[in-house]
């Protein structure tokens, strides 16, 4: 099952490389709300999901021949995801050096009727306490990445990787509970 | 199922209903290089209002700046005038 699925991603992402662009539009609608997701858990702004969302996909598919194994596509994706996401929250931060914002409007709260659970909006706090590497991380294993793979996007070893999950779980552990009570 | 797990696939879900029908063309189309068609039409608002400026401050500027031809002609010819009545007078 496992293999089948990988083989039939393998494929598409093989059609997708050779211009195929009903292949391309297929891994679109597959991943747009997975990528959607994590690009939310790093920013924190459903305002600018769909935005980032469209970045990391039209990224994907200018890279895509570039891509040397089909089969890893997914880690590939998520780490094109997180690249973008990093980047446009370091990029928020400078545009904030040139153009200081009043405290108040450093942090405009989400829309009305945006965040309509407490669960959520819990997790969305604890989360904005955490460095954006480490939702960054979390979002991952969410994902399924695996500690290798994670491993490989964050160019350090596995035993790093366990190591920083350890504390960025208990972390957002303590945050989660103490904005829940 | 943890707490924390429920609201994550909350997150996910919520995320995803951010994503508007049609977002897969919209992709494709800007992977092309073309750009939507509300962005053409912001840029050519943009270009006419910016030639309508310029060609503004070109016709005003072309009016003061006659003006100040015509003053100072006039100036010279008096200084002119002027001088040419000292010099008979020597």
């Amino acid at each position: 099952m496992e293999e089948s699925s990988t083989t039939t991603l393998g494929d598409r992402v093989r059609r997708a490389q050779r211009g195929d662009e009903g292949a391309m539009r297929e891994l679109i609608v597959a991943y747009q709300r997975r990528v959607a997701g994590f690009a939310y858990a790093i920013t924190g702004r459903s305002d600018s999901v769909e935005d980032l969302a469209q970045m990391v996909f039209v990224k994907m598919a200018r890279a895509l021949d570039r891509l040397k194994a089909p089969e890893q596509f997914e880690s590939w994706l998520f780490r094109l995801a997180r690249n973008t996401c990093i980047d446009h929250l370091r990029r928020q931060k400078l545009r904030r050096i040139f153009t200081p914002f009043a405290p108040e409007h450093e942090n405009v709260p989400e829309p009305a009727g945006a965040v309509d659970s407490e669960e959520l909006d819990a997790l969305r706090h604890a989360l904005a306490q955490l460095r954006p590497k480490d939702r960054a991380l979390l979002a991952l294993v969410q994902e399924g990445r695996s500690h290798a793979e994670i491993a490989a996007t964050f160019r350090t070893s596995v035993a790093a990787v366990k190591a920083r999950l350890h504390r960025a779980r208990e972390q957002l552990r303590q945050h989660y509970h103490r904005d829940e009570t | 199922m943890k707490p924390e797990d429920q609201a994550w696939m909350q997150l996910r879900e919520h995320a995803a209903s951010r994503i508007s029908p049609g977002f897969p063309d919209r992709v494709l189309r800007e992977a092309r290089g073309e750009r939507s068609p509300l962005f053409v039409a912001q840029f050519a608002m943009c270009a006419a209002t910016a030639a309508l400026c310029l060609g503004a401050v070109a016709l005003y500027q072309s009016g003061v700046s006659g003006d100040d031809d015509a003053k100072n002609l006039a100036g010279w010819s008096e200084i002119t005038a002027q001088a040419n009545d000292l010099e008979q007078g020597l």
